[in-house]
């Protein structure tokens, strides 16, 4: 059963970075638009995300459930070690929320749509920027366990154990990302002459995607990181990467030919070759400290709990699915319709 | 300021801003499909445009609820991590529960919003009774892993280790039913009343009188009947805690010294040094009969338990003061509605009527923040009644009162900003023509 309680924490995981990455990327290709592209973004996102971005975010709660039921001591170290970048991650998935929808639901339109799209904005890069601090920081070797009794600075705790090269270059890569697939989604969603300046950003977040990505990957080869020594050296991680680049090509083909579905079905499986080839190599030692890596499959819950924990997952599942499939397509239908 | 106090304080600040908004986005969905239901029964156009009003505050207060949620699930862990890593296998079931009634209801609410003129009418409404239905539903679930708090169950506690952990069973802890119920009510007393007050204002003002007439009606019925019933379940409430936490109903009444036939004080002033209540109302053998249904039974006093046990008494006392005062006015005003309805219509055209029901709009919401005040500091020193210390529980990160202040900022600015959007529209609401 631990096995699909973590297939379920795998899945909330590659769903959350997609869909939440898709809406978060939103918000960056709207920052960095000029200000006419500004406000045809502004309205393609509404269109594209808004009935389905609070489902979207539910995701990451689902994740936090199954990790304080299932795996609480792995839980637990996240908490306490990475408090301060989970802290402004919060503040700014709040205020991106609440712009979000401020901004379409203000009765008015007024100078303070001004104050909104700003919030948006500003919250859609540094959130995502902070989450992926908190992915990289988990892998970067520098999170020191506490132990009550024992004096620890300030600092080494619940500073460096996330403010370092490594873990900030894991956020960067992250909220490229997040642009990259949201500017894969956009395409589809502009009309004809928009869709290309969504290309053009598509083009652009793919280039920094995959530079940041190889600065990553060199800087903790540089520093000697042990998560990079292993996606070195596995061929785990080497296959999908290298397919994942590969998949760059049909990508490019299918975006360019318009085929919408085709694109972002290839820039879903890049994002899920790379979830794989940074968890595999590692698994089940998931976070790696200044001591001894920590493995999710230990210190796992009782056995009756993660039983329970097994089989709500997956009637909630069932439930939760067909519903969400069911939204998406009706909306995506709806616009098909619309357009024609 | 100490670590725990800061941590206590950001946590009853958040849990204080999220209440008010996860019970208007589970309540208000129902008023939404009711004035649904009635226009597309009638098809008069008020009702159309206050269901559509009506929406977007459901939105507004949805997306703030859903995000101060978020938050919350985060700081159950950041703030109380000693906590959660030993109770959070035990009390997962409800999270996880609430947790997927919560997608159902975004999913339905995606529908809902979305769905005008795109889905077949029926099911478009129907996806608004799903709203309401899993709001409730998160409601009630989440409420469990609160009341196993105050109940705990479904585990064995040896030597500080939490074994036999039987998820089930926590889920269905003794406090459970009590405080389901007594929340749901509140929860919809408090809206309703609120709904109810902010509409009584429009009419009161003058301004689009027979839309606003009806809005009122739909939130003051609601509101009223919950009123109305919630004594019932404030005496199961009190009966269930007297069994299982004679503490905190002793600090509630400020009730010092063990005796039979203890009356109850109403108001008062506490003084904790000299144990004494001043300036209150005596009601002989009332507290015995309350909390055991029995006028000459033993009620626990506080000097009964040691002082490291006992929670804030005047804190405690004050907050249930305000509480069951509040409701008991808000119960007659919701009897002085069903009674004008049915006997005295000439008093909707009183100015008076309506500025009575202005005065009650945020009068819910005091109480229904007092009985959490009531249920949460009752229960300290402990986070899990006789099983965990809250000061245990802490996060070892220090400066916490940092991120309280943030929290204060950034929350204050929140409700400001929802306040002044909710405002801006009934001002467009009263500006709109058919």
């Amino acid at each position: 059963m631990i096995y699909v309680v973590l297939l379920f924490l795998g899945i909330s995981l590659l769903l959350y970075v997609l869909m939440a990455g898709a809406d978060f990327g939103a918000g960056i290709v709207e920052l960095f638009s000029s200000k006419e592209n500004q406000a045809i973004t502004k309205k393609t996102i509404y269109r594209v995300i808004g009935p389905v971005w609070e489902a979207n975010h539910i995701w990451i709660i689902i994740m936090v459930v199954i990790l304080w039921v299932g795996f609480p001591v792995f839980y637990n170290v996240i908490m306490v070690s990475l408090h301060i970048p989970l802290a402004i991650m919060l503040l700014g998935i709040t205020l991106r929320g609440v712009a979000f929808v401020f901004r379409h639901y203000d009765a008015y339109q007024d100078w303070s749509q001004n104050v909104y799209n700003w919030m948006f904005r500003i919250s859609s890069l540094i959130t995502p920027i902070f989450l992926g601090i908190c992915f990289g920081a988990l892998l970067s070797e520098k999170i020191s366990i506490y132990n009550r009794g024992v004096i620890a600075d300030f600092t080494t705790l619940y500073v460096v154990s996330w403010f370092n090269g490594f873990s900030i270059l894991v956020g960067l890569f992250f909220a490229s990302l997040c642009a990259f697939l949201s500017s894969v989604l956009l395409i589809g969603e502009a009309s004809q002459e928009y869709a290309k300046v969504y290309i053009k950003k598509a083009s652009i977040a793919t280039v920094v995607v995959v530079i940041i990505g190889f600065i990553t990957l060199s800087y903790g080869f540089y520093i000697d990181n042990l998560f990079v020594n292993l996606f070195t050296e596995s061929m785990f991680a080497k296959i999908p990467v290298v397919i994942s680049a590969l998949l760059l090509f049909p990508l490019w083909k299918s975006i360019k030919k318009g085929r919408r579905i085709f694109s972002r079905f290839y820039a879903g499986v890049q994002v899920l070759l790379i979830l794989l080839a940074a968890i595999v190599p590692l698994f089940p030692n998931l976070i790696l400290t200044t001591s001894e890596p920590i493995s999710i499959l230990e210190n796992n819950a009782p056995d009756s709990v993660i039983q329970v924990l097994g089989i709500s997952l997956i009637i909630g599942g069932t439930i939760i699915i067909p519903g969400l499939i069911h939204l998406l397509k009706s909306f995506k239908l709806i616009k098909i319709l619309e357009r024609n | 300021m100490e670590n725990l106090d800061a941590a206590r304080l950001q946590m009853a600040f958040t849990l204080i801003f999220h209440i008010v908004f996860a019970c208007v986005g589970m309540v208000m969905p129902f008023f939404m499909v009711i004035s649904h239901y009635k226009w597309l029964k009638t098809r008069d156009y008020n009702y159309l445009i206050l269901t559509k009003s009506w929406q977007k505050g459901v939105a507004i207060f949805f997306v703030t609820g859903a995000v101060s949620g978020t938050a919350l699930s985060f700081e159950l862990g950041l703030l109380w991590p000693e906590f959660m890593k030993h109770a959070g296998p035990i009390i997962g079931m409800p999270f996880s529960l609430e947790g997927a009634a919560f997608f159902v209801e975004a999913i339905a609410l995606g529908f809902y919003l979305y769905g005008w003129n795109k889905i077949p009418e029926k099911f478009h409404w129907f996806t608004g009774i799903i709203v309401g239905g899993s709001g409730v539903l998160s409601g009630i679930l989440v409420v469990s892993a609160n009341a196993w708090m105050n109940a705990p169950s479904g585990f064995d506690y040896i030597n500080g280790e939490f074994i036999n952990i039987d998820p089930v069973k926590a889920l269905l802890n003794p406090a459970w039913c009590t405080q389901a119920l007594h929340m749901t009510l509140a929860a919809f007393t408090a809206t309703g009343f609120a709904v109810a007050g902010i509409h009584a204002l429009q009419i009161g003002k003058g301004k689009k009188v027979e839309l606003h007439k009806k809005a009122f009606k739909i939130a003051i019925t609601f509101g009223a009947i919950a009123a109305l019933l919630q004594p019932i379940s404030g005496d199961l409430s009190a009966k269930d805690i007297a069994k299982r936490q004679p503490v905190k109903l002793a600090a509630m009444e400020a009730h010092y010294d063990t005796g039979k036939g203890v009356p109850l004080y109403i108001g008062g002033i506490v003084n904790s040094k000299t144990q004494k209540v001043k300036y209150k109302i005596e009601i002989p053998k009332a507290l015995s009969f309350l909390a055991f249904g029995d006028f000459n039974a033993e009620v626990k006093g506080l000097n009964d338990f040691p002082k490291e046990d006992r929670p804030n008494v005047p804190v405690v006392h004050y907050a249930f003061q305000i509480m069951v005062g509040i409701g008991s006015i808000l119960m007659f005003v919701g009897i002085l509605f069903f009674f004008t309805n049915w006997k005295r219509k000439q008093w909707f055209s009183s100015k008076f009527f309506w500025w009575l029901f202005v005065g009650m709009a945020p009068m819910g919401f005091i109480a229904l923040e007092a009985g959490w005040i009531v249920t949460e500091v009752g229960r300290q020193p402990w986070i899990i009644h006789q099983v965990m210390r809250t000061k245990d529980a802490v996060t070892p990160v220090p400066g916490i009162i940092v991120s309280f202040y943030i929290y204060v900022i950034v929350y204050t600015l929140l409700t400001i900003a929802v306040t002044w959007l909710m405002g801006r529209q009934i001002k467009v609401l009263n500006e709109t023509t058919k």
